[in-house]
């Protein structure tokens, strides 16, 4: 009961007694990590990138390359998805042992279509930023243009109110 | 929500709709018979009876419908750009005219400034700018 149940904070606090007269006599903070790094006993990545399917051990069905015409395999991902549940239920009327392969089989279209959604996140993430440019682009033209009107009429009502003085 | 969560959503829904499917089809069938050996199967209670010819059915038709729901998703994808390398040309472009946007933005705000402050003080004019 006299112990404490948590462990005490680390004691780098004793190294900013000073830092209200002088902030440079405390350590600055750590930089930024690099690379990869453990957490908790696992080690995580800084570096966000998608691992492709072989990494992960799993036979791609969709052909590699460049540029995946993504609509076309996605749609034909689906029907071979179709034709092998239409399988798998009739394996399990007629030969109810082997369904094993015929789960794996799905089980690997499944993981094939998530990763293609997935690779398709990068393309959302710069589509959105080009779409967030041209709304601010938009936004600047609008407001030089309110700008130049504004300044307009101002310069109108000094003019007129110089001539009804310059008049009286 | 964005259209590939969407797509993630409806990829999982079908995953759902499989597995419930052949889980309550082997579960609910009532007993085959296997060979003329063996005697006819006992009857079954009546109420699988009732509503168990029904059950195929719409569970099929519930996984022809999420599939056409992908389908129709896909169809609504709007990947119109050609790649990466359109895609990053676009931003450069559209950040070199932002820039000059940007710039003329700023002659327009202090040639307004200046207009405003022809005599006022440089105190009211810094207030003005730092607005």
């Amino acid at each position: 009961m006299a112990t404490a149940t948590f462990p005490p904070p680390p004691p780098f606090y004793r190294l900013y007694k000073d830092y209200i007269e002088n902030p440079k006599s405390a350590p600055e903070p750590p930089p930024p990590i690099e690379g990869t790094y453990v957490c908790f006993a696992s080690s995580y990545t800084t570096d966000d990138v998608l691992p492709s399917l072989e990494e992960q051990g799993v036979r791609q069905l969709y052909p590699k390359g460049p540029n995946v015409d993504f609509k076309k395999e996605l749609r034909s991902l689906n029907r071979e998805l179709q034709l092998h549940i239409l399988e798998l239920a009739d394996v399990l009327v007629e030969r109810p042992s082997q369904y094993a392969r015929r789960v794996e089989d799905i089980s690997l279209i499944f993981k094939n279509l998530h990763h293609l959604l997935n690779s398709l996140r990068p393309h959302q993430a710069r589509a959105t930023l080009i779409h967030i440019l041209e709304l601010q682009i938009q936004r600047r033209k609008q407001a030089v243009e309110d700008i130049k009107r504004q300044r307009e009429e101002a310069q109108k009502l000094l003019k007129e109110a110089l001539g009804t003085l310059a008049g009286q | 929500m964005d259209i590939i969560s969407q797509l993630q959503e409806q990829v999982n829904q079908i995953a759902g709709l499989t597995f419930n499917t052949f889980g309550t089809l082997q579960r609910d069938a009532p007993s085959a018979r296997l060979s003329q050996n063996y005697p006819e199967p006992p009857p079954n209670p009546t109420e699988d009876a009732a509503s168990f010819p029904e059950q195929p059915k719409q569970m099929s038709a519930a996984l022809v419908k999420a599939a056409k729901q992908f389908d129709a998703l896909v169809a609504a994808l709007p990947l119109s750009e050609g790649g990466e390398e359109a895609q990053l040309k676009r931003i450069a472009e559209l950040q070199a005219e932002n820039d000059a946007v940007g710039q003329e933005l700023q002659r327009q705000l202090e040639a307004a400034v200046g207009s405003l402050s022809n005599g006022t003080s440089p105190a009211k004019q810094q207030q003005r700018i730092e607005f």
